[in-house]
Formats: structure tokens, sequence, C-alpha cells
């Protein structure tokens, strides 16, 4: 959907990681996204598609709007295909465009192709962010790293 | 007398990674990696739904 709006954003986290071989299992999607005004004006039309709100512990019902996305926060989103977290930045403040020379374009479904940081700069962040659950797949991600250059 | 040592590769790598897992799923396209994964969460889900129903 986010491609369909042409907006302009990066597959991070797990799906990326599953995408390049990564044997790993996860339930939400994300992405960081271009902060620029015309990204964000077909970011914001994809989601208002996709019913986007906040995933709100207190059951409040908010939907991003462009200001909020135009933050470098993180913005946890459920949507009607399942839960979408859309980035602002990443790692120690890596934003879409200091990520963009460290992805690959892969194809996801016949004709949609997305930009995906590659598993070298996915294992960087994922050091770099030090959570329990980051390190959980470390191993992981660096045995697929090691396998695709064996290939 | 010299032991051979086992030809067949081993099945995981010292820190526990299943590398016959591993080098299956490196054998699949992206786009049948996302399915395994859309397949893997349906699953999920749906057990998840039938002991919720319960």
């Amino acid at each position: 959907m986010l491609a369909a709006h042409d907006a302009e954003f990066i597959l991070v986290g797990g799906v990326a990681a599953v995408l390049q071989g990564a044997p790993i299992s996860t339930f939400d999607l994300d992405v960081v996204h271009s902060r620029s005004t015309t990204s964000l004006d077909r970011l914001l039309a994809a989601l208002e598609t996709l019913e986007a709100r906040y995933r709100d512990p207190a059951g409040r019902r908010r939907a991003p709007d462009k200001a909020l996305l135009a933050s470098d926060g993180h913005h946890l989103l459920m949507t009607r295909a399942g839960p979408l977290d859309v980035l602002g930045t990443i790692g120690q403040g890596s934003s879409y465009e200091d990520l963009l020379a460290h992805t690959i374009p892969m194809e996801t479904d016949p004709g949609v192709r997305v930009r995906v940081l590659d598993l070298e700069t996915l294992i960087e962040t994922k050091q770099a962010a030090g959570r329990d659950k980051d390190l959980a797949v470390l191993a992981v991600l660096r045995r697929t790293l090691e396998e695709r250059k064996k290939r | 007398m010299k032991i051979e040592n086992d030809p067949s590769p081993p099945t995981h790598s010292e820190d526990g990674v299943d590398l016959t897992l591993l080098r299956w799923f490196l054998t699949l396209t992206p786009a049948e990696r996302l399915q395994v994964l859309q397949d893997h969460i349906a699953s999920v889900l749906s057990m998840r739904g039938d002991e919720t129903s319960d």
C-alpha cells in the first residue's frame, strides 16, 4: 500500500531480515520514512487508506497526521493490514536519507519493488540499539550474512 | 590409523542457529520468504484464535 502511493520508505527490522533470508518471525512491519513534504503527503494518504491509528495503551483512537510524521520519532500504528511501525530515525539517529546508500531494491510482489535495509546495516543497527529483543536475533542475522557470502 | 571426520556439514552453528533451516530459507526467492512468514503469522493467529474461542 505504501509503495502503491509512491511514499518513500526503507523496509527495516524483521521483515527486511526475512526478505534477505533470515528464518525469523515477526508480527509487525517496520519502515523508516522520508520526511520530505511530498513523501509525507503520500505516506499520509496510504495510512488513511489503511485506517492507521496509534497503538495506544489507553485505548484512545488517534490517527497520525503530517506534523507528527514529520518528527524523528517512532510511530507505532495499527492498520487494517496489521501493525506498522513508521520510524523517523533508527539506531543513532539515522534517517531515511542517511540509510539510503545502505539499501537494496527487492521485489516483494510481482511489480512491487521496495528498498530494503541491507543485512550488514541491519546488524549494525540492532547492535547499536542493544535491546534484548534486538540482541536475540543477532546470531541468526550474522549466520545469514555468512551463508549469503558463501553463495 | 587415520580417523575420518564426519563429512556431513553441521546442522547447527556454534551459537545454536539451525543451519538446515537457514540454508533452506536462502534457496527461496524474497517473495517466497515473505509468503512463508505470512503463512506462519496466519497459522499462529489461527491457533491463538482457537485457544481464545474455548
